[in-house]
């Protein structure tokens, strides 16, 4: 064990130093900082100034009239720019470019509940019930789609880093003089654990700047409740996800000598990651559907779909524990092949190994 | 004692050992020579336990190898390799730590190491900004670091100029006077024969000789009968075999049989005889015979 640990803070030590580490940390927590004050920007305008010549309509939310002695005057406050519109006569209303949707609808119903008052007809508005969660529903979209994207780069970058650190070992030839040294499970358990730690501190650098960012600007009060669940299976779907990505990393990384060659051995890995990204997407947006629903369950699928399906709606307790279970088995199972494969062909440098050599 | 007892190895169709064995003393210098591809690089590979022999053994004290004696090798592969970007001294750590030394133990035997070799002014820099010659002696310190129990060096001067030749000879001088068996496989047969007390010569997977060099040198290969005779006028020793080369008025013989009282006659019948001996093979003469 103990080889595993130093192999791991040589991992830690060497890869915190790199610009490229630190880079992406600061990029990654800017992100979701940035994607936090999104909604504050997109929502667009929360009040209204109108000026009003003549009569003046029912009080409408959001809505503040001030009054203008002729059409010149309200016409001018509107091309100033010192109202947003202009009503006249409770009959045209004036707007420099095109009328902002909601002070339109607002204005229509200002005017229309006059008219009906005044004709003596008492409608009572309709009261809307919802689910008790439907209110977050937006949210929780939101959330799940920001995971998405969180978990795939992660993953991802991750175990780009532990394929990358296989070939550099093997091409340099020193994994021979390592392998005097350490077991072979020890050198690929502690480059998994030490980059997968840093994995992990990029996560939660992710989170809790969002969540930082997100009382900061107001958002965490629209959050759901459960929100620390929602955490909590993000950083152990990410565990799970990480351990069976990065073994299969590691596999295929060490079938080639040469960095260039990286990229196309993992391709069946990358594509996979692709597919589960996409689905996860997908599921974040209809986390109901046949598909999310069944790919939910189905690993290495499962490790992106289904902490963002359990973000996005609640999913039965029993589904995310059998999601889990599979998720762990298929993971020890990948342990075992790939460490086979990592075994057999990390001593054999050269051209590259073919797979079914090394899994005979 | 280390004994390395009827290996065989095939990569597919090719044989690659086919029945080695040798043993090498503590306190032994071996130096393991062959030709390119005669299997000295897959026998210390299958030593140290990156290959696995289809069949034979090592032992180490009468004991197959096992992991923990494994680690406690030092071992120097053909193919170099390091960390490029890791720093010289942290790097001899790294491995000392790895090979089971604690932190200060490690620090202080990475320490006293680099300054042996000379890189004292090196410790801080990364590895991949040194001189190949210098990258060499910090893959020493790597497989030196920990004090092995067993050196196990493939082509360890290779490369090197003179001056690193002799640092290097020094530091296996003296881990083998410690007791410690040292194996090393050189293409520089002249500096096999200086530095170790036995040999062992492969070819095409096999050992065509091993032993201590003085019993390689008395049994192996011809001992010529070597005559330099001054003024000799020429044709004189035309019955003998052997070579004869004329240098001015000197004529040097390798003569390979004969009846050694009859030619010493003859010579000093010639003219003036400045050598007559008996001129044992040298080791690359043995080789040369050996693998032909």
């Amino acid at each position: 064990m103990n080889g595993l640990w130093l192999v791991a803070d040589r991992e830690i030590r060497t890869r915190i130093r790199t610009k490229g580490f630190l880079i992406s940390l600061a990029l990654s927590g800017l992100l979701v900082v940035a994607l936090a004050f999104v909604p504050k920007l997109l929502s667009g305008q929360d009040s209204y100034e109108v000026a009003v010549v003549g009569a003046v309509p029912v009080a409408a939310a959001d809505v503040t009239y001030t009054k203008y002695a002729d059409e010149a005057g309200a016409r001018k406050a509107v091309t100033d720019g010192a109202v947003d519109a202009a009503l006249i006569d409770d009959q045209r209303v004036v707007s420099e470019g095109e009328l902002d949707q909601r002070l339109g609808l607002l204005l229509e119903s200002a005017h229309r509940e006059g008219k009906i008052k005044a004709s003596g007809l008492v409608i009572t508005p309709l009261t809307v019930e919802t689910g008790a969660t439907a209110q977050y529903q937006s949210v929780r979209t939101g959330i799940a789609t920001l995971l998405v994207m969180v978990l795939f780069f992660l993953l991802i970058y991750s175990a780009m880093y532990v394929a990358m650190g296989v070939v550099e070992e093997k091409g340099s030839r020193i994994v021979e003089i390592l392998l005097a040294a350490v077991r072979p499970w020890q050198l690929l358990g502690g480059k998994i654990v030490g980059l997968g730690l840093l994995g992990l501190v990029n996560l939660a650098v992710v989170i809790g700047g969002g969540l930082i960012a997100a009382t900061a600007t107001g958002l965490a009060t629209d959050f759901p409740p459960g929100m620390a669940g929602i955490v909590i299976s993000t950083v152990v779907w990410f565990v799970l996800g990480y351990a069976f990505f990065s073994v299969l990393a590691a596999a295929f990384g060490s079938l080639v000598s040469r960095q260039e060659e990286v990229n196309s051995v993992l391709t069946p890995m990358t594509m996979t990651m692709t597919i589960t990204y996409l689905v996860a997407y997908f599921a974040a947006v209809e986390p109901e559907g046949t598909l999310a629903r069944v790919l939910s369950l189905v690993p290495p699928f499962s490790s992106m779909v289904m902490p963002v399906r359990t973000a996005a709606t609640d999913v039965p307790i029993a589904e995310i524990v059998l999601s889990a279970a599979l998720m762990v088995v298929a993971t020890v199972a990948v342990l075992l092949a790939g460490a086979r494969v990592y075994n057999r062909a990390v001593v054999r440098t050269g051209a590259r190994v073919k797979l079914a050599e090394v899994l005979r | 004692m280390l004994e390395v007892q009827d290996l065989r190895k095939r990569f597919g169709d090719k044989v690659a050992l086919d029945g080695v064995g040798f043993a090498v003393r503590p306190g032994e210098m071996f130096g393991f020579v062959g030709a390119n591809g005669a299997g000295k690089t897959t026998t210390m590979r299958i030593v140290m336990g990156v290959l696995d022999a289809d069949s034979g053994e090592v032992r180490l004290d009468g004991k197959p190898l096992t992991y923990d004696s494994r680690r406690r090798f030092g071992y120097m592969p053909e193919e170099r390799g390091l960390y490029q970007k890791m720093k010289v001294a942290e790097q001899v750590e790294y491995f000392g730590r790895l090979h089971g030394l604690g932190k200060a133990a490690a620090h202080d035997a990475a320490g006293e190491l680099i300054e042996r070799l000379g890189l004292t002014g090196r410790r801080d820099d990364a590895v991949e900004t040194l001189s190949l010659g210098n990258q060499q002696r910090v893959q020493l310190a790597v497989a030196l670091v920990h004090s092995p129990s067993v050196l196990v060096l493939d082509e360890p001067f290779s490369g090197l100029d003179p001056i690193a030749v002799d640092a290097l000879a020094d530091v296996l001088k003296d881990r083998c006077s410690s007791g410690v068996p040292v194996v090393f496989s050189s293409h520089q047969l002249e500096l096999v024969e200086q530095l170790c007390d036995s040999v062992g010569i492969i070819s095409g997977g096999r050992m065509v000789a091993a032993g201590p060099v003085d019993e390689l040198r008395a049994t192996e290969g011809r001992t010529l009968l070597k005559v330099v005779v001054r003024g000799a006028s020429p044709g004189w020793a035309d019955d003998l075999t052997g070579e004869v080369t004329t240098d001015g008025d000197r004529q040097v013989l390798l003569i390979e049989s004969g009846d050694d009282q009859e030619i010493l006659r003859s010579a000093v019948n010639a003219g003036e005889v400045e050598h007559f001996g008996r001129q044992r093979p040298t080791l690359a003469e043995i080789f040369r015979e050996a693998v032909a």
